[in-house]
């Protein structure tokens, strides 16, 4: 986190706390679109991601004075997010998500690569693939269970570190480590997959 | 150092917190399997570009969205103290809920196998609730209502430390 945001956050924090004129304005300011983002990315339903952020601005609000402030308070705001939304996911059946195994390198006996590679690594450099890149990530995305999904929304798209990442979600760093490392494998392979369609372009 | 032990390095590889010697065997290996040196370097693109397009990954918020949790969170920032009690109450009704489903579950050995874990390594510090689950599971059958008050917060404290996306009860 910079040193920008910190101090943002703890004047947002300062202002929300004595209940001063437009500190509301700026809390939304900083974090409607974030929360809504990450909202929309666990549900992926945008009136169930409404309804999650109105639940999670009303308990920032509710809980600003108990909050602790041993977590920065974005990573405050953001666990609330993530549980929020996670309870809503608890009661519904789940949208259909594909089996990241099978979008796992697959290697020989011997431990070497099964299937051959194709290096597209220069031909996604084309500024632009850019836009249609990023709606096949999105999809691939969205096609992932949340397990892997959360990790890397908040650790990839966010840019949160590792550990920032870890304390939100109350996992360990090398569990982190892990969901986000496969979770770039699969996006690897599916990307693969469409480019070697020759869809792209 | 084979392909597959490889492929399984590579965060560690492009976060810089590998082993130096690792790090020299993995180079090794790189600069003699054409088919690693590709699926690194779409392994790194693939990261490369999820930085470079978070723009269009990310969900931009609909204007109406926005108008109506503008107005929303100024509403519940005004404090309306029936809308606030209101939600207060819901939020205390469902954590009742949750904690009588919780109880009811440890006492029939229904809780998932992380929640399991975590009630049983709480009892094992904590005599109070050691003892009502004790006497939970010998009749067999929670008592009518809610644990009693320090119980029911041990629980909701157990609940609070289970991990986001596990579930707190068996399929």
């Amino acid at each position: 986190m910079s040193a920008e945001r910190w101090k943002e956050d703890e004047a947002l924090l300062e202002s929300l706390r004595k209940g001063a004129p437009g500190a509301v304005d700026e809390l939304l300011r900083l974090y409607q679109g974030k929360i809504f983002n990450l909202a929309m990315s666990i549900l992926k339903n945008e009136s169930d991601a409404e309804e999650a952020a109105q639940d999670v601005f009303m308990t920032v609000i509710r809980k600003v004075d108990t909050f602790q402030g041993n977590s920065a308070f974005y990573s405050w705001m953001y666990r609330i997010c993530v549980n929020t939304c996670l309870m809503r996911l608890r009661g519904k059946r789940r949208n259909e998500t594909v089996s990241i195994e099978e979008f796992m390198p697959v290697f020989t006996d011997e431990g070497m690569h099964a299937s051959p590679m194709d290096d597209w690594s220069k031909q996604v450099e084309r500024d632009a693939l850019n836009e249609e890149l990023g709606r096949m990530i999105r999809k691939y995305t969205e096609e992932l269970s949340e397990k892997y999904r959360v990790v890397f929304v908040l650790s990839d798209v966010e840019g949160l570190s590792n550990e920032e990442t870890a304390k939100i979600l109350g996992l360990t760093v090398p569990a982190i480590k892990s969901r986000l490392h496969r979770a770039r494998l699969y996006l690897r392979e599916q990307l693969s997959r469409y480019l070697r369609e020759g869809k792209a372009g | 150092m084979n392909c597959k032990e490889l492929a399984y390095m590579l965060a560690d590889y492009f976060d810089g917190s590998m082993d130096p010697r690792l790090r020299e065997e993995l180079d090794a290996h790189l600069a003699m399997c054409e088919p690693c040196l590709v699926f690194t370097k779409t392994y790194q693109a693939v990261s490369d570009k999820i930085r470079l397009l978070r723009r269009h990954i990310e969900y931009e918020i609909p204007p109406e969205v926005r108008k109506r949790l503008e107005t929303f969170v100024h509403a519940a920032a005004l404090k309306y103290p029936e809308k606030v009690r209101e939600y207060r109450d819901q939020v205390e009704r469902d954590r009742r809920e949750m904690v009588a489903d919780l109880v009811r579950a440890a006492t029939a050995g229904k809780l998932s196998s992380a929640t399991a874990l975590l009630m049983e390594s709480h009892c094992a510090a904590c005599p109070e609730c050691r003892e009502y689950f004790d006497a939970l599971r010998k009749t067999g059958t929670p008592q009518a209502g809610d644990p009693p008050e320090g119980i029911r917060s041990h629980v909701i404290g157990l609940m609070q430390t289970v991990p986001p996306g596990e579930e707190f009860f068996l399929a």
